[in-house]
This record gives structure tokens, C-alpha cells and sequence, in this order.
């Protein structure tokens, strides 16, 4: 597949990881350069280096480190040509599937590769994998992808419609992955590719519950069992770095402290009242009754400071900011250790994740050789019901 | 590179590959009509008994593939052809005029005994249940489908035999004692070792506190090509119970050797105790003996030793439980550059606080923190739906990236 070398060879595949938001692969070829907004780099410079450098740009712009690549960095550096697998169900599917070294494996459609690449890994030089797509220039790029990720003794690819046309092999897979838009087509195709000398299996990845329905009647009728469906999702945590949460007793201080100073200036007000008002102090006396503004993030600490201590604007708020402040915190770290408050690594799930990618309906093929005595020769016997969930 | 495109093309084998049947030796899972399974290790020849639900002789599980489900009568077993799923017919029926706490089952636990003991089926036994049934007819034809199956997970003699796949050993482990597994579903196991992008033929460090399904997962990946080492807590070889239900060959398992936490540190110097015979010739066969595999163990464990320290491995999976910044403090110089970090805890404040650190460090690129979320649906024709009890958190995995923390700087070249 690709380099197992510890340095950089001109030809190699690397990943170029320039934000964790943007990561490029890079087929690295000495005379060629790099630019990007984090400066220019020439190919030349990158051979010789070790897999996991930080390499300086040659105009000083920037900074990019320089990866091995892995399915799983590819799946996120990858050309999209279609919509692709990501981790969670890959991982999810290349479990329940049983891909390991030597498995032989089916996928329908090819897509943009993300699925094909993890399997070619997972399954070894000792695997096989077939895989199809019936868009004929989306065939034509990934075979180039193949061919250039070094995948073609492992990796069979044919432009072919899997559900009109039927599969390459007979009786041969552990396991067929059917990404297509009507899969319930393909099913009785699929029954045929799949070995018959032991249990096999199939997934098939379809967004609508319409479409599992379908399935799951098209995979019953061919005789699957153990029909499940799943549904995973990875949720992304963000982790901040934070003041610890202060304990109310520092704002019950700060309150007790407005209301003695406002309790003084009351006095004050009354003694200065004695040597006679003026209209100016009057109004800023109705200023100073108005509530003040509940601050962002602790309402009911500034509801409850507002109705106790009618203080004056601002000076409610000290005392409930720091909730506030996580949103602006710069970076982690900054200040560990120093006088500041002690600090805390707080995590919450992202506020918009991925909701939904499809729903992954698996089903078992048993041996049909192994019971199929049984079944004609048993038509008489006790029927004891499968256990199967 | 290989070149084996046709390798696979034609017909399986007509003869059952023998690492793929059952065969005496194996640990084997059972799965029970009343859902729960079982495992044991079958024996040659001799009798396994199910409790009520029947026991038959090891000899006829002997060869069989996995995954069949029989029947046991007469203490034999029958193959039972898998049941397709049921349309069940939509009908006006309620439960509308069923109340609960009335005596419905006119057939008592003494008489079910008897009909069970004069030798009726599980079927026949449930058809009679259901004549003396007296709501039975206004149940809902979903409601009856109910009531047969529960009857049946009840009075079936037989079980099915549980595939060992890695998917369906961690999912057995994982409602057996979740707790014993540090919480490691299938999902998330699944999950860290692409993660740590496991392929045979890579080097890995792992260090497993969850009774070794992180290790039955990297060595099934390994599929015998490769290098595994741990690191654990004990001073004999550590025991990973999960790795038994994979009924691994001895070549799987033998790309893995173990350190623990005192021969994996390079300032210590581990006492081994001499192989030479004190008196400088061997008083027996059997001190010789002795000694020689004493020699043998300590030239093992410095070899282990040596090749952790030259490091240059490929990617370092942690599920322990211990504090994971202080596990890659120490393992973190022996991997290679552009390797994957893959730490696992059940608590996500552990690993907030590792996320912190690693962001602070340059050698760490992209620490990324997440959690697995799992949702199981009942499928069946009209009545789908997510199932009503569910697992509440995969546990939670942090990802990095080990990078050269020095930028190499060409402006000046």
C-alpha cells in the first residue's frame, strides 16, 4: 500500500496537515512545489525527511507537517467525488463484517474510495477486494487512485452496474458492503458472490428507513438471516480550558460588600440632604434604582444580585462574568501553573454535529449445505424455533 | 508488490477449512433460546449438559461450522434451518377488553412438567397453552407473535452456536461485565483500531487493563504479521482473557511478547537470576534443564526489552487504568514519527485533562477527543423501531498524531 519507510522518498503519497480543518494529499515528485496559504514548499525539501516532520516554508509563511498517510487520514484528505464513509461506519462495518487479514471482500459503489482504502488495509496482502462502480469516469479516477496507491494486487475495480449486471465472482467473498441507491437489487446478486462453505456476510448502508425496509424484505426473501440494523455517529467533544467554577461564597462576599458601600452612601446622601438637595443628585439617585442589566450567561445570579441590591450598573457584573468568559478563552495552557485561579479542562459534545449518516442493516448467510439435508429430511421432526435475537 | 488478483476467483472449497469449524479445544459460545449465552470449552467427547435446555455429546458439535442452530432431542442434535422473518397480518384487535391480573393460564406449572415429561415438544406444549388461553383470541396478532416467543425461549430444547468473530466476542464480554472490559463496546473497539490504523505486518505498543479485548483486537488485525508488545501491571505474563473465544492459532498469537511497567523502563536494570550453575557444573538433567529455560526467559525478556527501546513503532493503543499522561510520557519517545496515539478511557474527565496536555506538547499533532454513539433497531415487518434498552456511552477515545516537534527550516538551505 503505501510507505513503510521512516523517511520520505521521492513517489511517495504523503498527507500534507496544514490545519486540523484542512489536510491535502500530496504525491511528492523532486522539481515539483507546494503552495499553499502556509507558504511555499519544493518536493525536493520534503525527501529524506522523516514521516511526522514539521516542515518551514521556504518563504517563511508558515508551517506544515508531513504525514504517513492512513485510510483514516485519507477519508479526510481525499478528492470527493460523492458523498463518503467516514470512520464510524467504516470502523463499525469492517467489525460486524469479519474484515480481517485474507478476507475477500465486495463493495458496490466504489465512490470516492474512502471505504475501499480502509479495507485494502485492514484485510492485507493476503485479501482480496472487488469492488464496483457504475459511473464510468468516477471508475476511471478511482482505478488511477488505485493503481498509484500501489492497491492492485489487492484491489479488483470494474465499472459495471452491480444491479442490473450482477458481480465478477461466484461463490468466492466473506463479505459484501452494497452503498448503493437500491440495494435490494443487488441482494440476490450478492447471495451468489458469497461463499457458501461457511458463514458470510452483508451490510447494506442506505440513509432511508424506506430503503432498510426494502432491504430487509429483499435479504428475508434470499434466505439471510440475523437481520439487524444500527445507526453510529461519532460525537465530536471540544475541551476548554477554564477557571474552575468560583464558589458562590466570593459572590455573596461581593454582595455584602455593595450593600455596606451603598448602605454608607445612603448615609452620606442623607447627611449631604441636611445641608440641602440638589436636582442633578436626584436623578442620579432614579438611575441608580433602575435594576441593573442581567449579565450574559448567569441570569438568575444577576436576577437575584438585581433584586437584593439595586447597586449601580456594573457593579453586579464582576461577580457572575467568569461563566461567561469560556466562549473567549484563548488557548489551553495559557497561564497554568502562574498566580492566576486554578484551571480546569472542561469537554461538552460539539454544538452542531453530523445527526444522521444511514442506517447499516447487517444480515448473516449461513451454509446453505449445512442444514440443507436437514431441512428436507426433517420435515417431520421437532421444529425447535431459532434462537436468534 | 503482491500480485494475486485471481487467487480467490472460483468456487470455495467443498471441505470446511478446519480453523473455521468448531473443534475440541475451543472455547466456544453458546446463545440459548432464552437469549443468554453460554461458553465453555469443548471437550473431546463428553457430554454437555444445557440444564433445561437439553445436553447432548461434544462429538456432534465436532466440525461443524459456527453459527447453526439445532435442536436437541433425544440428547442429538438436529440442524434447524434458519426461520425467516414473519409478516404478521394487521387485524382490529385491541387491548382494549384485556384486563391484567385475571387468571388466564388454566394450565399449571405441575401440569406443564407432566406434558413436558411424556416427551411433547416445545411447540406442542405452547399450542396447548394457547387453546386453554382464554384472552388469547383478543390479543393483537403482534401481542400473540409476544407471547409465542417467550413461550418458546421457555420450553425449546436446542441453542445456536455463536460465530467468534471479534464483533460478537466484545459484544459477549461487553453484557457479560461491561466493567471488566473498562466499558469498551463493540462500536468503540472497533473504532480504535482503525484509529491506530492496525494492518498486518505493523508494529504496535498497546497496553491493555481491559481484559485483553484491545489486544484480541490488534492481534486479529495482525492476522500473525507484525509485532505486538504490551505493557502491564503484573510480573508473570499477563492473563487476556477475551483472547480465548478467538480460538487464535498459535501463529496469531506469537507476534505478541509482554513488559511490565518495571522491565519497559530503561533506567532499570531487571534482576535475573544467573543460569550458570553455582558450582559451575550441572549437579542434574533437571537443574540443566531448569537453568537453560531460565536462560532462555531472561534472553527473551532483554531481547523484548531492546526492541522497545529502538522503538520506531508504528502507533501506541492505551485502555488502562492508569493515569494515561505518565503511560505516554514513558512510551511516547519509541514511537515512530507520523504514529498513531489512540488512548481509551470510560470517563471523558480523563481524558479533558490528557487533551489539555497533549495540546500543550508540539510533539502531539491534533489531539481530538469523541465519543461513540450506538443505536440498535428492532427490525421486523411493521414494527421497527430503536430498541428500548440501549447501552448509554461507548466510552470515549482521544486520537493524536506523533509529530517532530524541531521544524525543519529550508529558507537557508
Amino acid at each position: 500500500m503505501w510507505s513503510t519507510a521512516r523517511e520520505i522518498a521521492d513517489g511517495d503519497l504523503v498527507i500534507i496537515w496544514l490545519t486540523r480543518d484542512i489536510l491535502q494529499p500530496l504525491l511528492v515528485s523532486a522539481g515539483k512545489e507546494l503552495n499553499s496559504r502556509f507558504g511555499v514548499y519544493r518536493h525536493a525539501d520534503l525527501i529524506g525527511v522523516p514521516y511526522g516532520s514539521k516542515v518551514g516554508s521556504r518563504n517563511g509563511k508558515g508551517f506544515i507537517h508531513v504525514l504517513r498517510p492512513t485510510p483514516e487520514l485519507w477519508t479526510l484528505a481525499l478528492p470527493h467525488r460523492t458523498q463518503i464513509l467516514y470512520l464510524a461506519d467504516i470502523a463499525f462495518v469492517t467489525s460486524w463484517l469479519d474484515i480481517k487479514p485474507g478476507s475477500k471482500v465486495i463493495e458496490a459503489g466504489t465512490g470516492s474510495g474512502s471505504f475501499s482504502h480502509s479495507t485494502a488495509r485492514t484485510i492485507g496482502p493476503t485479501g482480496h477486494l472487488w469492488s464496483y462502480e457504475f459511473h464510468e469516469a468516477r471508475a476511471n479516477k478511482a482505478k488511477e487512485e488505485f493503481t498509484r496507491h500501489g492497491l492492485d494486487g489487492r484491489v479488483t475495480l470494474t465499472h459495471r452496474n452491480v444491479c442490473k449486471d450482477g458481480f465478477t465472482v461466484a461463490d468466492t467473498v466473506d463479505a459484501v458492503f452494497l452503498d448503493l441507491p437500491a440495494p435490494w437489487d443487488a441482494v440476490p446478486h450478492a447471495k451468489a458472490a458469497l461463499r457458501t462453505d461457511r458463514p458470510t456476510r452483508i451490510c447494506c448502508f442506505s440513509p432511508c428507513m424506506e430503503q432498510v425496509m426494502r432491504t430487509v424484505t429483499a435479504l428475508n426473501d434470499a434466505g439471510f438471516t440475523d437481520i439487524s440494523m444500527y445507526e453510529t455517529l461519532l460525537r465530536p467533544h471540544q475541551v476548554d480550558v477554564v477557571p474552575a467554577p468560583p464558589s458562590v461564597a466570593a459572590v455573596s462576599a461581593q454582595l455584602k460588600r455593595a450593600e455596606a458601600r451603598r448602605e454608607q452612601k445612603r448615609l452620606r446622601q442623607i447627611a449631604q440632604a441636611h445641608r440641602g438637595t440638589s436636582t442633578a443628585k436626584r436623578k442620579r439617585e432614579d438611575a441608580e434604582d433602575a435594576p441593573p442589566q442581567p449579565a450574559h450567561d448567569a441570569p438568575v445570579a444577576a436576577a437575584a444580585a438585581g433584586k437584593r441590591a439595586k447597586t449601580a450598573e456594573g457593579e453586579a457584573t464582576p461577580a457572575v462574568a467568569t461563566p461567561g468568559l469560556k466562549e473567549e478563552e484563548p488557548q489551553p495552557g495559557e497561564g497554568e501553573g502562574g498566580a492566576g485561579p486554578t484551571k480546569v479542562s472542561l469537554s461538552k459534545a460539539f454544538p452542531e454535529v453530523r445527526g444522521h449518516t444511514s442506517y447499516l442493516t447487517f444480515a448473516v448467510l449461513l451454509p446453505a449445505s449445512a442444514y440443507a439435508e436437514a431441512e428436507s429430511a426433517d420435515a417431520s421432526a421437532v421444529a425447535t424455533p431459532q434462537a436468534a435475537a | 508488490m503482491e500480485n494475486q488478483t485471481d487467487v480467490a476467483e472460483g468456487s470455495s472449497a467443498i471441505a470446511h477449512p478446519v480453523d473455521r469449524t468448531i473443534q475440541a479445544g475451543h472455547t466456544i459460545l453458546l446463545r440459548l433460546p432464552s437469549g443468554e449465552l453460554r461458553t465453555m470449552k469443548l471437550e473431546k467427547d463428553a457430554n454437555v449438559n444445557l440444564g433445561k435446555f437439553g445436553s447432548f455429546n461434544s462429538k456432534d458439535l465436532i466440525g461443524q461450522p459456527y453459527g447453526l442452530t439445532y435442536s436437541i432431542v433425544e440428547k442429538s442434535l438436529r440442524i434447524v434451518p434458519p426461520r425467516p422473518l414473519q409478516e404478521v397480518e394487521d387485524t382490529d384487535a385491541t387491548n382494549e377488553l384485556i384486563n391484567d391480573g385475571e387468571a388466564v393460564q388454566p394450565l399449571t406449572v405441575e401440569e406443564i412438567e407432566q406434558l413436558k415429561k411424556a416427551g411433547l415438544s416445545a411447540e406442542e406444549i405452547i399450542k396447548r397453552q394457547i387453546e386453554q388461553h382464554t384472552n388469547y383470541q383478543l390479543k393483537t396478532e403482534y401481542s400473540k407473535e409476544k407471547y409465542k416467543k417467550r413461550k418458546e425461549a421457555k420450553y425449546s430444547k436446542g441453542f445456536t452456536t455463536v460465530i467468534p468473530t471479534l464483533y460478537n466476542v466484545c459484544e459477549y464480554w461487553y453484557n457479560k461485565d461491561q466493567s471488566r472490559l473498562r466499558d469498551i463496546r463493540p462500536d468503540t473497539l472497533s473504532q480504535i483500531l482503525n484509529l491506530a490504523n492496525i494492518r498486518p505486518g505493523g508494529r504496535y505498543i498497546a497496553v491493555d487493563d481491559a481484559s485483553g479485548i484491545v489486544v484480541t483486537g490488534i492481534l486479529q488485525r495482525l492476522g500473525g504479521i507484525g509485532r505486538l508488545i504490551t505493557i502491564c501491571d503484573v510480573d508473570s505474563p499477563p492473563a487476556y482473557p477475551c483472547t480465548v473465544h478467538m480460538n487464535f492459532t498459535r501463529e496469531t498469537t506469537a507476534v505478541m511478547s509482554s513488559l511490565n511497567w518495571a522491565t519497559a523502563d530503561e533506567e532499570y536494570t531487571p534482576i535475573i537470576a544467573s543460569h550458570e550453575p553455582p558450582t559451575g557444573t550441572f549437579k542434574s538433567e533437571g537443574q540443566k534443564t531448569r537453568l537453560g529455560k531460565r536462560k532462555v526467559a531472561s534472553d527473551v525478556l532483554m531481547h523484548n526489552r531492546d526492541e522497545l527501546f529502538a522503538g520506531e513503532f508504528d502507533g501506541l493503543i492505551v485502555a488502562s487504568q492508569y493515569d494515561p499522561w505518565s503511560i505516554l510520557e514513558k512510551l511516547y519517545p519509541y514511537l515512530g514519527g507520523s504514529a498513531s496515539i489512540v488512548v481509551y478511557s470510560p470517563q471523558v474527565q480523563i481524558l479533558s485533562d490528557l487533551h489539555t496536555k497533549l495540546k500543550d506538547h508540539t510533539g502531539y499533532l491534533g489531539p481530538s477527543l469523541s465519543e461513540g454513539f450506538l443505536r440498535r433497531y428492532q427490525i421486523l415487518p411493521g414494527r421497527t423501531h430503536p430498541t428500548m434498552n440501549t447501552s448509554g456511552t461507548g466510552g470515549f477515545i482521544l486520537q493524536a498524531i506523533k509529530v517532530y516537534a524541531t521544524p525543519l527550516l529550508h529558507s537557508c538551505r
